[in-house]
């Protein structure tokens, strides 16, 4: 392939992958406490895209909330890289999730990892995960990996539907696949169920319960529909063609329906819940005929009976932002170039002013606080 | 016997067959006094007539390639260029692929040149486009001295379900009334079935590829009685990888064919030279039969006029004045599927004087292009033959020069990211060189070169991630580095053994902040230049019997342009073992080979495992 299309077609590709990190959950053990401490105990694993066809993807860690970086944290540990884009992390019952995404057909997989050494203790490997989206837990020792499947090329990009890869923990294995809509993407647990949403082009959330893994239900919202999450009230909010849908977790209800109003040229991305759930973060970005990104980031209470757009809350767009669930701080990545390490800019969320901003890997994109 | 020579004895007089019938034009590396040269002797084009070049020039030279590995694209960064810095050159012509300005080294045979020359450094004001690292020199000659057929094939089986396949013939008539002629052509196929019993290395996937290529070279060549010689080469690959063969939706293909044709006509110090060149590329991803084309035509003319004077001292000038025509034709689906043309032209003027002591060349170049004018381009050099004595010589050389690129298709045309507005990329490049020869008994033989370079390039293009990948002219890059090369040679009855160990420096490195975050970048070594790199050979041989271990180290290359990321280092060691076989009258050559003999585990740069320890062997019948 020539260098030209090799770039371009990356930068198509990219620019689909505009993907947000939804918060992960939290969890703390409650096992004998550890005399030795582990060295990714507590901290921030910022994930870094990497270069799609470069596959080098990485976990960076901030120890605790201090300015001290380490960088492939997968690699310190095994000698190995992970050899693909990083696509997701999550942590379950005390193992560690990666995902990762290889440019060649595959080559994809799943990493599953001590937590706090980041020891590799098993492979999930294509056809068990094939361009894995989002991993979360459901319940005790068992996760679900929403996968696109192979994907095709630009004229059908998703000829497959999406599945779900239901992982059994315990053995490190995928014991269930369920099919799903095409471009499944983000998921919500809420109680028993798990809202899946996709990216293919489809206009329902996939409802699944969570103890048979089969589908429940699907609801139809709009096209693409990208779950949120549940905001301090419970309430469940999904991202749809430029309108921000608050519903009923149970009965999925629409509450309400917030539009945002913009030009067709501007794309949302980088959705996120501040601090104790009473606000959601989003951007808006467009791009400009010289071919530079602009955007801004944006902010909406939970109780806002419309979106204004008056005056951003952050001048500046990112490639990913996550909230810390401890203090409110705002973790947000700056991908200079896919050819260099990327930043994290850390902002204050009462006077939104920059803390500091720290380097870490190629396309910071995601956060997971610990 | 000597591997390879370093180049102060190529600017010497003397390779360069003049035949008794006519003055032939010589090779533009006439005019490279100063600079290096490293011819590849024979016996590695005998051994490596089963591989590629990229695998050739990684073991006998510092060229550096970045390798996709499994029969696909491997790209050269010659003294730390980028692979759209060094010239290709087959029989003269500059055979880049005009898209992606660059030369796929994966899909260069070793197989069916006569010659295979590396001139190092900028050569633009001799060759023209592109050569601002290097040049590779690709030459087939005819061979009138041995009247009569010579038909070859060979067969080399390999690991991983591997097999090429080559057959020829050379051919030489009589002298007659009307002149002589002569011939060669060569086919080959290669089948790269990449079944490897293993599916990762290391925890790195291996990944599943498959190769097929084809190729014939026809090179004719007809002398005649009033000094004018002939010469039609013609040279067609179909070349195709596929990434993932088995996996029906995310396959992807890539489809190269390439269709050279020259004819030349030299008599009484003219050569006329019209060519026609074709590169098509298909590349298809799931769907092969829909796949996104490009076609790209040049049609060249080339006319060049040949000087000599002879003083009575015997101190020669010689000034070769040439102009060049080359029409552009092309479709690609990138520019918007229109035909888009543009002419190119070059006029030049060589200069070379010799003395005993002392060869200079003066050369300078204009370049024209539609819409697109490359600057000036001169250059100067010079040999200074310090010692020249029976068993010892020293030669000093030093050369100045300017080089450029004219922007491949790509960079202009490509839609929306291309720019029609680039500059061409100007190099200036000045290097310094010392090559000696030793011969302590007639048994032995030593040779040692050493060279030092400075090239810096403006306006270097860059696809700036800034503006969504656009390409700008944004970088200015210092390439500087220092290479060395030792040869021995020892001989004693039918005893033959020697070696050469060649080492590279290489600094490479970015200029200019031309945005707050490009600081994290100046000063930083290039990707995929390795800082050091080592390459070894040794040899031994009993008759005809012949041992070689030949092995290349590099130290690890940057991926990234902030130095944050790097591939690891490369330790590949090969093992060849040839010997003559006698088939009732029939001359054959059987040759084992080992390749990785370490085993070593190699990253390409996709984070892909290459292949460990594999075994080939090839039986080469007839010539």
């Amino acid at each position: 392939m020539n260098t030209t299309m090799t770039r371009f077609s990356q930068l198509s590709f990219k620019s689909a992958f505009f993907t947000t990190f939804a918060l992960s959950l939290f969890i703390t053990s409650c096992d004998a406490p550890d005399p030795e401490p582990e060295p990714y105990e507590s901290g921030v694993v910022v994930l870094n895209a990497g270069n799609f066809f470069d596959n080098n993807g990485t976990l960076s860690f901030i120890q605790n909330r201090s300015t001290t970086v380490s960088t492939d944290i997968f690699q310190a540990t095994n000698s190995r890289r992970l050899a693909g884009s990083m696509q997701g992390y999550n942590e379950i019952d005390g193992k560690g999730v990666i995902l990762v995404d290889n440019s060649t057909a595959g080559q994809d997989k799943a990493e599953i990892v001590e937590i706090g050494t980041f020891k590799s203790l098993g492979t999930l490997a294509a056809p068990d995960i094939e361009n894995p989206r989002q991993v979360v837990r459901v319940s005790a020792n068992k996760a679900y990996i929403t996968c696109w499947g192979a994907t095709g090329d630009f004229s059908n990009f998703y000829p497959n539907p999406g599945y779900i890869a239901v992982v059994d923990m315990a053995s490190r294995q995928v014991v269930k696949k369920i099919p799903v809509s095409k471009g499944a993407e983000n998921m919500v647990v809420s109680g028993s169920e798990v809202l899946v949403g996709s990216v293919g082009g489809e206009k329902a959330l996939t409802v699944i319960d969570l103890n048979t893994d089969t589908v429940k239900s699907k609801v139809e919202l709009g096209n693409n529909p990208d779950p949120i999450g549940l905001d301090a009230t419970g309430q469940l909010w999904v991202y749809s063609a430029k309108e921000m849908i608050q519903m009923n977790a149970q009965t999925k209800a629409v509450g309400s329906r917030l539009k945002i109003n913009t030009t067709a040229d501007r794309n949302v991305g980088n959705i996120t819940f501040g601090r104790d759930r009473q606000n959601i973060f989003f951007g808006l970005f467009s791009y400009a005929a010289d071919g530079t990104v602009k955007g801004e980031t944006y902010s909406f209470t939970i109780r806002d009976a419309s979106i204004s757009l008056a005056t951003p809350f952050i001048r500046r767009h990112f490639s990913g932002m996550a909230v810390d669930p401890t203090d409110g701080t705002i973790y947000a990545g700056v991908t200079p170039s896919y050819k260099q390490a990327g930043y994290v800019v850390r902002y204050q969320p009462n006077d939104r002013s920059v803390k500091d901003s720290i380097r870490v890997e190629i396309a910071p994109s995601g956060f997971f606080f610990k | 016997m000597i591997g390879l020579f370093g180049s102060g004895a190529m600017a010497q007089p003397g390779p360069v067959s003049l035949s008794a019938v006519t003055v032939r034009a010589t090779a533009p590396e006439r005019f490279g006094a100063g600079q290096k040269l490293q011819r590849i002797d024979s016996a590695a084009l005998g051994q490596f007539r089963f591989q590629n070049l990229s695998e050739l020039l990684m073991l006998q030279t510092p060229l550096a390639f970045k390798n996709y590995g499994g029969g696909q694209i491997a790209t050269v960064s010659f003294r730390g260029t980028s692979p759209n810095h060094t010239a290709v050159l087959w029989n003269g012509i500059n055979v880049n692929q005009p898209m992606t300005g660059q030369t796929d080294f994966s899909t260069l045979p070793v197989l069916g040149f006569d010659q295979i020359s590396v001139q190092y450094g900028s050569a633009g004001s001799a060759v023209g486009s592109d050569a601002i690292g290097g040049s590779l020199l690709l030459r087939t000659l005819p061979d009138f001295a041995g009247v009569g057929l010579r038909p070859t094939a060979g067969v080399q089986i390999g690991s991983f379900d591997n097999m090429q396949v080559q057959a020829g013939a050379q051919y030489t008539g009589q002298t007659t009334e009307q002149g002589q002629g002569a011939g060669k052509t060569v086919v080959y196929s290669n089948t790269f079935n990449n079944r490897y019993p293993y599916r990762e290395r290391g925890f790195y996937y291996i990944e599943p590829t498959t190769a097929y290529q084809q190729g014939l070279m026809q090179d004719l060549f007809w002398r005649n009685r009033r000094g004018g010689q002939w010469s039609l080469n013609t040279w067609l690959t179909d070349y195709a990888v596929t990434v993932a063969p088995a996996d029906t939706l995310g396959r992807e293909r890539t489809r190269t064919q390439g269709y050279r044709t020259q004819l030349s006509y030299e008599a009484d110090r003219w050569t006329l030279r019209v060519g026609w060149l074709r590169d098509v590329l298909d590349y298809a991803k799931r769907d092969f039969s829909r796949p996104s084309h490009s076609l790209t035509d040049r049609l060249l003319t080339r006319l060049e006029r040949e000087f000599m004077h002879t003083t009575a001292n015997g101190n020669a000038w010689q000034v070769r004045l040439g102009g060049e025509v080359v029409h552009y034709r092309t479709r690609v689906d990138g520019y918007g599927g229109q035909l888009i043309t543009e002419n190119r032209a070059d006029l030049y003027a060589l200069l070379r004087y010799q003395t005993q002591r002392l060869t200079v060349s003066a050369n300078l170049r204009q370049g024209f292009v539609t819409r697109f004018d490359p600057p000036l381009t001169p250059s100067l050099g010079a040999d200074v033959r310090l010692v020249q004595r029976e068993r010892v010589g020293l030669t000093a050389r030093a050369s100045v020069g300017r080089s450029y690129r004219v922007p491949t298709l790509n960079e202009r045309y490509w839609q929306t990211l291309g720019n029609p507005d680039l500059r061409p990329e100007r190099g200036l490049n000045a290097e310094l060189g010392l090559t000696a020869r030793f011969q302590p008994s007639p048994a032995w033989q030593l040779t040692s070169d050493l060279t030092a370079y400075r090239n810096r390039i403006d306006d270097w293009t860059y696809w700036n991630p800034d503006r969504g990948y656009r390409v700008e002219n944004l970088q200015q890059v210092l390439a500087r580095g220092v290479e060395w090369s030792g040869t021995v040679a020892y001989g004693q009855g039918r005893w033959r053994a020697g070696g050469r160990v060649g080492y590279a420096l290489t600094r490479s490195s970015q200029l200019l902040a031309y945005n707050a975050y490009a600081r994290d970048i100046v000063g930083k070594q290039l990707p995929y230049v390795p800082v050091h790199n080592t390459s070894l050979m040794a040899y031994g041989s009993y008759r005809d019997v012949r041992l070689t271990v030949q092995s290349v180290v590099q130290s690890r290359r940057f991926s990234t342009f902030d130095n944050s990321q790097s591939l690891p280092g490369i330790v590949l060691t090969d093992l060849v073992l040839s010997a003559p076989l006698k088939l009732g009258p029939v001359r054959a050559r059987l040759q084992g080979q080992v390749n990785n003999l370490f085993d070593a585990l190699v990253l390409n740069v996709k984070q892909n495992a290459m292949p460990g320890r594999s075994f080939a062997l090839g039986l080469v019948v007839g010539n």
